[in-house]
């Protein structure tokens, strides 16, 4: 069954991306085509999450997730390249939405007319192409596809205000990532000459019964472990993250808000998709060695990301700490964050049964939350720049006073990456304690370890908070703040975003029903591979 | 009988939505929103009152995939909190109206605290472990923003990040407790729940189970020591007590609501909630250490203090210790002191909190030092402080002296009990006291003898600022004369019944309350009789034994705020990250890119135990040897190339030896592709090598030698990469697929060229088979093609508009 809905979301930010070129000249016309674009791309999105998790499944009326595929040209699975749509897909997918319609929007008001006429929209909405592909795809070469065509834009986005450290920042981060599409691209061809598919269906079916299939699952982990590597340099996790301050720094508010909230959640989903869809079932034939326990892949993996998720929530805490402007702050905050996601990440790895489950709904609620707390907050930034001219400390102050709902928006922003409640970084923060809860119980390995660096974390986390807070929006008022003026509808745009924290988190039941689908989605292979249907060659 | 849901919801909506439109009623009264505010305090305290005499759940699902619901619960200890934060609000509301006068924020100010206020109902109120926390946190949330009101100030910035930091980490402790209750009661209950109280499936209806169930698992301290972790940092126990202090930056009303008579109950209440369910010898062991080792140190610090309200905030964390005593102490006598305390504490400190605020709006400081005399100017004032003060010091027959009897005899009765080193606890007990009497009296001495001359003259309060306190002590008086009373077998019936709920809710069995004068000399007796005495001998060496501790607590490590500055100042200051860490050089960063890489597929291979083939297997042609050779001689020489001309020239050398071993493994088109990149590649590289600068700069051995082992490591890697996968041979590849739908050789039929438009494995894939991939390599060309433009175009420009 091809379902063209599933293309629809790429469809759509690929011909806005064309449209938006072609009427350079009429700067009107190409703000408005790329307005009503995202508009659409929203209602793709929409239209598809509803066809793949219906509302009954979301509000606990009953019904059933469905995997929806779409063949391109056709042609049977694993020859061609197969799209596929499932809850962890849209739950992805979603949450793109939520940070690019605010960002995209917030960049037509905030961005100089200049800009956006040059390239500015046809970049945005390239970058959305790629990340929608890179949700969609069930072909790992095609995978990489779309992580170019989302890199692509990024690299000249980050470069976009054409500044020595803007370029110094770009330089950095397109040659890091640069050579992360280099030994992707060896690990891509070294699966396919193990594997000899490159279906992700069809290697997660090939894994799990590598007799049948004549393979030797043995050099697939090595080759599984470069192109995991590649996703955590995507994802900005220690030791793959030090183009993150920089290029956060650089980029446009607006950019760092979809950089940090969208394509960094790209190599989140790529993590899971690999190591709980394609390697679920991969076993070894014998233990594997240097202590690491099983047969199961996620034997090696499960350790790993423990030492990455510990590296970047001290790292990324320490450093946000003592930074002395708020993108500085943001963007340390954000390998941080990223730690928690991690780390609840290694623990679904090293459990079984509900301790997977739950960590998976933990990385998935999670990765929502900072999502929408770090673009908001990316988004404050922008605006504060706009009143105030300046994000420096040194400059800011007593913002609350001048700027009540910028500061509001901070304010709210800032304690949902805290985990108050009732926000919605309350639950990501209950989750991924519940997981090393319920891991614990379960006499896991490493889970109290995992409980303490995520208290550390989680107390590093208020204190960078409150300090950005008592430097930038208490204390006298400065010159220039007293000088600022009042961006409107900027303002309004980023207190209306504020809002959705508090709403997704006093309405969580919703969100965490898709959550659930979502992590149910990831683990559950045998339903993606008999939904995208590989042929098997006699 | 039942309790209301309508009203209960009523009581918790009531303060959120009255603190929703505060901010616009502001606009529209003015400073006159407090008597808005206390009036709504008093709609909720009316609410409560009228559920007196019920008892029960009732909830509203609120997450149901979670199994999480706003359940509220109402006994004995719900309503005594509900009424003391409902009844004190009214106060607070009324008393700010006039405090709050010349202050700026006023309409934040009483948002906040009528945020608080329902935050506070909340937590009295709720039975699910989650609703209780999600109430729990926006405490500490508008703690931090009432502390931090005066916000140009640097102590009060300080203190409310003091406060945050404190509460809210160690309200994650406890969280972490709720979860591994919630976790473990799945195993015992068979259905994993939050609701504390109340239903047949909670987990105090369940506590010898859920018990059992902990000490399995080996949680039960764990369990235990993380709430009470939680309880500590919200309740100001030593070592968690040192927000306290700085807490008082906050206007006085705020001190007296959020700092002295609720919010710091919330954590006393919460161990008095969770006393039924957790109470054994352990829980004993570390609730009465803790608040017995609290109650002494706070009131040694208190004895230090000069400022009064500083001298208060210490007094709370003291007598905070002693409720959590005493709900630590597993007797009745415990339950009785904890329950009866919260009342007494709330009613003479608020009190002397408002008169703290009177005294430092009228006279115009907070300095003991510079106070005293003032009973003249403020004789009513006075009164109320003495009322407040003697109850504090525990002095019969003011009502403080019938709730330390109460811990007094609950220490005795567990050192009876328990003989040893538990002996310690009532000799604390009454050493703690001694400090406690000693600072009574000390601000109560503000009032006595005769005005310094500093002290200009001293107005007498409005009324909205005198009502307040006067009420809080006449209150706080009847408690006192209670006793008096019943001595002569009059008892405050009505009282004494409430109490006696509130000691059942925390887990006393069939209690029978009732407090009165000691009429014979009971051990209690006598240690109050030596506190006293004590006391009132140490009196005149009141500012020796003060000066003793301020040095004592000078001293680094033993200096209350020594742990928490050293740590927070250097996390504000530490260049670990961003100096050491990140260094700005992307060769560093590289470096780690490769080495992990490298690490991570080497750690796969290892762990998979891959069987690499071997060498032997690896011969090949002569004419392929000589090619590859020419090529690593190649790489090496770009290495040392002297200028950049002649490093482009030998790399592609490299690059063309590819395209030579493309054609000996007769893939032409592949050759075609690689001469045509190379030759481009070189004639872009020499165009623009004129403008780049001529020197290489100087790479130094140490450096060299680096570097060259990194290349080394990921050139073993990438090496063994292509040898284990070169080696594979996967059974049924997709490429037998089409090779056997290739139109050549005839027999394999027409489906690539009917379907496909071609007869050319290879084009009919890029084209068809995986157009897709070749469609994004074309947006990816023409975003190159935009990002050139754009560099060209946006060049310096920077961030202008």
């Amino acid at each position: 069954m091809s379902e063209h809905v599933v293309v629809a979301p790429l469809v759509v930010a690929l011909v806005t991306a064309i449209l938006t070129l072609g009427v350079r000249r009429y700067p009107r016309t190409q703000r408005t085509i790329s307005l009503l674009g995202i508009g659409a791309y929203a209602v793709a999105v929409i239209t598809l999450a509803s066809r793949v998790v219906p509302l009954g499944v979301l509000t606990g009326g009953g019904g059933t997730t469905e995997t929806l595929t779409y063949q391109l040209s056709n042609w049977p699975a694993p020859f061609g390249i197969s799209l596929v749509a499932d809850a962890l897909s849209v739950f992805m997918l979603v949450l793109a939405v939520l940070v690019v319609v605010p960002a995209l929007v917030f960049s037509v008001l905030y961005i100089e007319e200049f800009g956006q006429r040059i390239s500015y929209h046809a970049l945005f909405h390239f970058m959305l192409a790629g990340v929608s592909g890179s949700f969609l795809t069930g072909d790992i070469f095609n995978l990489f596809v779309w992580f170019e065509v989302m890199l692509m834009p990024s690299y000249v986005l980050v470069v976009f205000y054409g500044r020595a450290k803007h370029t110094r920042a770009a330089l950095q981060y397109t040659v890091l990532n640069l050579l992360g599409s280099a030994v992707m691209l060896v690990a891509i061809g070294g699966i396919y000459a193990t594997m000899g598919t490159l279906n992700m269906a069809d290697l997660a079916r090939r894994l799990a019964h590598a007799g049948e299939y004549g393979i030797n699952p043995a050099p697939v982990l090595g080759l599984g472990a470069i192109l995991f590597a590649v996703f955590a340099l995507k994802a900005g996790i220690v030791p793959f993250q030090f183009w993150v301050p920089a290029a956060y720094r650089a980029a446009p508010a607006p950019i760092a808000a979809v950089m940090a909230g969208v394509t960094k959640k790209v190599g989140i989903y790529a993590i899971i998709r690999l190591l709980f869809t394609v390697f679920g079932a991969a076993t070894l034939e014998s233990e594997l060695g240097f202590g690491m326990a099983g047969t199961s892949f996620l034997g090696l993996f499960g350790p790993v990301l423990f030492l990455m998720a510990i590296g970047s929530i001290f790292l990324g805490g320490l450093g946000a700490v003592s930074r002395n402007d708020l993108d500085n702050v943001l963007a340390y905050s954000s390998i941080g964050q990223v730690g928690f996601i991690v780390l609840a990440l290694a623990l679904a790895a090293t459990g079984e049964g509900t301790v997977r489950t739950v960590g998976l709904i933990a990385a998935l609620i999670y990765s929502l939350n900072h999502a929408i707390a770090k673009s908001l907050l990316f988004l404050v930034s922008g605006t504060v720049y706009e009143a105030v001219g300046s994000i420096r400390f040194d400059a800011l102050g007593g913002l609350s006073t001048k700027r009540p709902v910028i500061a509001g928006s901070f304010f709210l922003g800032g304690i949902a990456l805290v985990g108050i409640p009732p926000l919605t970084g309350f639950f990501g923060k209950l989750l991924v304690f519940d997981t090393a809860g319920k891991a614990i119980v379960a006499g896991e390995p490493f889970a109290e370890v995992a409980l303490a660096v995520a208290l550390a974390g989680a107390i590093l986390t208020i204190a960078y908070f409150s300090r950005a807070w008592n430097r930038a929006f208490w204390g006298t008022p400065s010159e220039p703040v007293t000088r600022s003026y009042q961006p409107t509808t900027m303002v309004v745009l980023v207190g209306a975003f504020a809002l959705l924290v508090v709403v997704l988190g006093i309405g969580f039941d919703p969100v965490y029903r898709a959550a659930d689908a979502a992590a149910h989605a990831a683990t559950e292979w045998e339903t993606y591979v008999e939904a995208v249907g590989p042929e098997v060659i006699e | 009988m039942q309790p209301s849901q309508g009203v209960l919801l009523a009581v918790l909506a009531l303060p959120f939505l009255a603190a929703a439109v505060t901010p616009l009623l502001y606009r529209v009264v003015g400073e006159r929103v407090a008597y808005f505010a206390a009036a709504v305090a008093a709609g909720a305290f009316a609410l409560i009152a009228s559920q007196f005499g019920t008892h029960g759940t009732v909830s509203l699902q609120w997450i149901p995939a979670l199994d999480v619901s706003l359940a509220l619960y109402v006994d004995g200890l719900s309503l005594l909190l509900g009424l003391i934060v409902s009844g004190v609000g009214v106060l607070i509301f009324t008393y700010s109206g006039a405090y709050m006068h010349d202050e700026p924020g006023k309409a934040k100010y009483y948002t906040t605290l009528l945020v608080f206020m329902g935050a506070m109902l909340g937590v009295a109120f709720a039975a699910d472990l989650l609703a209780l926390f999600v109430f729990w946190e926006l405490t500490s949330v508008s703690s931090f923003i009432l502390i931090g009101h005066y916000q140009d100030q640097d102590d009060s910035q300080y203190a409310a990040r003091k406060a945050m930091f404190i509460t809210v980490a160690g309200g994650l402790f406890m969280l972490v407790g709720f979860l591994l209750l919630y976790t473990v009661s799945g195993d015992v209950l068979g259905e994993a729940t939050f609701r504390l109280v109340g239903t047949e499936g909670a987990l105090i209806e369940n506590a010898g189970a859920m018990q059992e169930g902990l000490r399995s698992a080996g949680l039960f301290v764990p369990v235990v020591v993380l709430i009470g972790i939680g309880a500590a940092a919200k309740s100001a126990q030593v070592p968690l007590h040192i927000w306290l202090p700085n807490a008082m930056e906050a206007p006085t009303p705020v001190s007296a609501f959020l700092h002295s008579a609720t919010m710091v109950k919330a954590g006393v209440y919460l161990v008095g909630r969770f006393r039924p369910l957790l109470g054994t010898p352990e829980w004993e062991l570390f609730f009465a250490t803790l608040g017995l080792l609290t109650m002494t140190v706070a009131a040694i610090l208190a004895v230090a203090a000069d400022d009064i309200k500083e001298l208060l905030a210490y007094s709370t964390a003291s007598h905070l210790g002693l409720i959590i005593a005493g709900f630590g102490l597993q007797s009745v006598y415990g339950a009785e002191t904890g329950a009866f305390h919260i009342l007494n504490h709330a009613l003479f400190k608020a009190a002397l909190f408002l008169v703290a605020g009177i005294v430092a709006h009228e006279a115009g400081t907070r300095l003991l030092s510079e106070l005293g005399g003032l009973w003249r100017a403020l004789p009513i004032t006075a009164a109320v402080a003495a009322i407040a003060a003697l109850g504090m010091a525990g002095l019969p027959p003011f009502n403080g002296f019938y709730s330390k009897e109460l811990l007094f005899e609950a220490t005795y009765h567990a050192a009876e009990h328990a003989g040893g080193l538990w002996w310690l606890l009532p000799a604390v007990a009454v050493f703690g006291s001694i400090f406690t009497f000693l600072y009574s009296i000390r601000f109560l001495s503000l009032f006595a003898g005769e005005k310094p001359e500093a002290i200009e003259h001293v107005h007498s309060p409005p009324m909205a600022m005198l009502a307040p306190p006067v009420l809080l002590a006449t209150l706080a008086g009847i408690v006192g004369l209670g006793g008096v009373s019943a001595t002569a077998g009059i008892h405050l019936g009505p009282l004494e019944h409430f109490i006696e709920r509130v000691v059942e809710a925390v887990g006393a069995s069939e209690p029978h309350f009732g407090y009165h004068l000691p009429t014979s000399l009971t051990p209690a007796a006598g240690m109050s009789a030596i506190t006293i005495v004590v006391g009132a001998v140490t009196y005149p060496f009141y500012g020796r034994i003060a000066a003793g501790v301020q040095r004592l607590i000078a001293i680094d490590p033993i200096r209350p705020n020594f742990y928490y500055d050293g740590l927070v100042s250097w996390l504000d200051r530490t260049t670990i990250v961003s100096g050491t860490v990140h260094t700005g050089r992307l060769r560093t960063y590289a470096t780690w890119f490769f080495l992990a890489v490298a690490g991570l597929a080497i750690a796969g291979y290892s762990g998979a135990g891959v069987v690499f083939p071997a060498i032997s297997s690896l011969a090949a042609e002569p004419a392929m040897v000589i090619v590859l050779a020419v090529a690593v001689v190649a790489a090496l020489a770009v290495t040392r190339a002297p200028s950049h001309i002649a490093g482009v020239l030998t790399l592609s050398i490299l690059g063309f030896m590819v395209a030579i071993f493309y054609i000996l493994a007769s893939a032409p088109d592949l050759a075609l592709t690689q001469l045509v990149i190379e030759t481009l590649v070189l004639v872009l590289f020499l165009l623009i090598l004129d403008h780049l600068p001529e020197f290489y700069g100087e790479v130094d051995r140490i450096r060299a030698l680096r570097d060259g082992a990194v290349s080394a490591v990921v050139g073993i890697t990438v090496f063994l990469t292509v040898l284990v996968s070169t080696a594979a041979t996967p059974g049924k590849p997709i490429a037998q697929y089409f090779i056997e739908r290739a139109g050549v050789p005839a027999e394999h039929g027409s489906t690539l060229l009917d379907f496909g438009g071609g007869g050319n494995i290879v084009n009919v894939i890029l084209v068809d088979f995986r157009a897709f991939d070749t469609m994004g390599e074309i947006s990816v060309i023409a975003m190159a093609a935009l990002s050139v433009i754009t560099l060209i175009a946006m060049r310096e420009r920077g961030e202008t508009q």
